[in-house]
């Protein structure tokens, strides 16, 4: 395993360590160190994936484990963006053990040797698959946005004022990332899709061929679709959306791991 | 030789009425301490009286009988028998005494654990002692360094972030619900006075606009000036539910005056944005089943209660770090005094010796004439060293007496009796 890439799990282990200790204790200047730590850590992700581009010869987004790399840099990406945006105690602590996990099971899974099937030579791979991971990352983001929001909102309508009520954000704050990370994803997922469609008409010669990912990735889309909806038209109701966003998340998780039919390679 | 000593009584140890009695108010501090340090034995100095605790600090030329001279003069000012006195007197002596000044200053030893204004009131008990010249170079220190501590226990433990009070504890919810309080808009229904507390908190904390509404248009109008709000009348209450996000209910009405139903129409027309009751009346005039509706948010002052309680059970775990932190520095503080005591007892023996040497020579010269300034030049150089030489082992004994604490005491009574230090310079 290359040195750029323990130092990258190094320093996101050390980022989450202190995430989940100023969440604990309740300390801003743990949520800072948590977020310099896997801005460092998120370099050296950056400079690995980039050499291991350049290796290859290809984006490394090709089989699982690549995948499952680039989909933990996306993930830290809008971390990075959110927190830097909105400071809170609690975002580390419930988003990084995801991006940890997904390293571990990209070293896990690593092949050293493997050969890229001949369907994926093509520079729409590039953006198709980035925007994928991005929209993904986006929607993860909102999943956590909804699960504070409820869970906050649990404890106030409790009025039982517990562990949680003094660690979490406030309603309105959880309400506003759940909206800024709903259009991010929603936007990256539509152009998942349109590129997909394009993508779709060079390898196979159809924009839409119904196959299992493409449906998943369409009930997927409609659904933030109608969560945008909801929003832009008002009378939201940020408990309801929160469940629904929830169920996206669920449709999400789907779409990303069928993998049959034309979409069989990883 | 000195000591440090502190007697006193607070709300732990005497009811309300012993402590009215042994108050001083700061008109009678300055006479009381001119009083206090013209006493056998007392040096230097401090009333701390407040309406909680009345404490004496000194720096004493010996501590067990120090205690009695505090005693009988606090006996005398508060009109208190000694015996009842007694029963509710704290005593503390050297460092313990420097640890309860530190822990009283940074609000650890009061009665809402960490109270922002016992800072100010040991300030100005320092200020009235240092005016008063009850207050030297002991006393100095120490308070100075009380300061530094409470300012770290301030900024290095959570201890005075929790709200504490009912009004403080209504706007901490308001902002756990709506973020940001600048943009909304306050309704307050009645002019109940607690409502007002609350209110001013929201208008310190920057909200938005306030409105104001009672039955009788009199009293609004009145309330509304006093925040710089708008009065309106009674008779729109349901509009203005509509459209405001933080409503404070403070009234002497004995019945629900806002159902359910007016809430349910109310978030319709909002949209359902969030509102947020606080019904500070009792009986209640919000319908708790209020509470039942998506984002509306209703708290009457038992949830107030419950808020507070559980704010200050942080709060006691602030505390615990923060008792650490005042430990740390009381020992540093407390080696650091007992290095500097015995700076003046090393000049003063050197100047003894010295003032002898040269004065005998002065004497010597005087009697046998006029010499060779040559000669009187290596007179004076033989005298400062006979003098040096002297003084050099005392000094020695004297500066490393601290590495020997039990002997210490011993070796430094003996110095001063030896030569005969009466007050210690300094």
């Amino acid at each position: 395993m290359s040195w750029t890439l323990l130092v990258t799990i190094g320093f996101y282990t050390l980022g989450l360590l202190h995430s989940c200790l100023g969440f604990y204790q309740k300390r801003q200047i743990f949520v800072t160190l948590a977020l310099g730590l896997v801005g460092a850590g998120f370099l050296f992700h950056t400079i690995f994936l980039v050499g291991l581009g350049l290796e290859r010869g290809h984006f490394p987004i090709t089989d699982l484990p690549e995948s499952l790399s680039f989909f933990a840099w996306s993930i830290t990406l809008t971390f990075i963006v959110a927190s830097i945006r909105y400071r809170y105690n609690v975002l580390g602590a419930f988003v990084l053990p995801l991006v940890s996990l997904l390293m571990i099971l990209s070293g896990v899974a690593w092949e050293e040797n493997h050969a890229i099937p001949p369907l994926l030579r093509s520079r729409w791979l590039y953006f198709h698959v980035s925007v994928a991971f991005l929209a993904y990352a986006g929607f993860f983001l909102m999943f956590i946005a909804a699960l504070l929001y409820l869970i906050q909102e649990k404890e106030l309508k409790s009025k039982h004022f517990r562990f949680l009520y003094f660690r979490l954000p406030a309603l309105q704050a959880c309400d506003e990332l759940m909206r800024n990370s709903l259009f991010v994803g929603f936007i990256m997922m539509s152009l998942t899709i349109v590129t997909g469609a394009f993508w779709g008409q060079q390898a196979w010669g159809r924009f839409w061929s119904w196959d299992p990912k493409e449906t998943a990735s369409l009930i997927t889309w409609s659904i933030y679709l109608l969560l945008v909806h909801y929003r832009l038209s008002g009378g939201w109701r940020a408990r309801r959306a929160a469940y629904v966003s929830i169920a996206g998340f669920a449709s999400m998780l789907i779409t990303f791991g069928v993998n049959a039919g034309l979409h069989a390679y990883l | 030789m000195s000591d440090l000593v502190l007697i006193g009584l607070n709300h732990r140890t005497a009811g309300v009425e012993k402590r009215e009695r042994a108050a001083l108010p700061a008109t009678e501090v300055p006479g009381a301490l001119a009083d206090l340090t013209a006493r056998p034995g007392i040096q230097e100095a401090l009333i701390l009286s407040t309406c909680n605790r009345v404490e004496i600090v000194s720096r004493v030329d010996e501590t067990s009988s120090a205690f009695g001279v505090l005693e009988s003069f606090l006996a005398e000012v508060s009109g208190l028998p000694q015996t009842e006195l007694a029963d509710s007197l704290y005593r503390y002596a050297g460092n313990l005494a420097v640890q309860h000044v530190f822990r009283v200053t940074s609000s650890l030893d009061s009665m809402i654990l960490g109270e922002p204004q016992i800072l100010g009131q040991v300030k100005s008990a320092y200020g009235l002692a240092v005016e008063a010249g009850a207050s030297g170079t002991v006393l100095n220190n120490l308070f100075q360094a009380a300061f530094r501590v409470a300012k770290r226990v301030r900024s290095e433990t959570s201890i005075g972030e929790y709200s504490v009070s009912v009004s403080s504890a209504a706007v901490e919810l308001a902002r756990k619900i709506l973020g940001n309080l600048g943009s909304k808009v306050i309704l307050i229904v009645g002019a109940g006075k607690m409502g007002e507390g609350t209110v001013r908190h929201l208008a310190d904390g920057g909200a938005g606009s306030i409105f104001v509404t009672n039955r009788s248009a009199e009293a609004a109008g009145e309330l509304a000036e006093r925040f710089h709000g708008t009065a309106v009348p009674f008779d729109q209450l349901r509009y203005w539910l509509a459209h405001s996000d933080i409503i404070i209910v403070s009234t002497a009405a004995p019945n629900v005056i806002i159902d359910r139903g007016m809430v349910a129409s109310a978030m319709h027309i909002r949209r359902n944005r969030p509102i947020v009751f606080i019904d500070m009346s009792v009986p209640r005039n919000v319908d708790p089943a209020v509470s039942d509706i998506d984002n509306a948010f209703c708290y009457d002052i038992d949830d107030l209660g419950a808020v507070v309680e559980a704010n200050l059970e942080e709060r006691r775990g602030a505390a615990a770090v923060a008792e650490k932190l005042v430990h740390q520095e009381t020992e540093a503080f407390w080696a650091r005094m007992k290095s500097m005591d015995v700076a003046p007892m090393v000049v003063e023996v050197r100047r003894r010796i010295e003032e002898v040497c040269h004065s005998e020579l002065e004497r010597y010269l005087k009697r046998n004439g006029p010499r060779d300034p040559k000669e009187i030049k290596e007179l004076e150089i033989m005298v400062s060293r006979i003098a040096g030489k002297m003084s050099h082992p005392l000094v020695t004994q004297i500066k490393s007496a601290h590495e020997d604490p039990t002997h210490e005491r011993a070796l430094l009574t003996v110095v001063s009796r030896l030569f005969r230090f009466h007050k210690d310079p300094g």
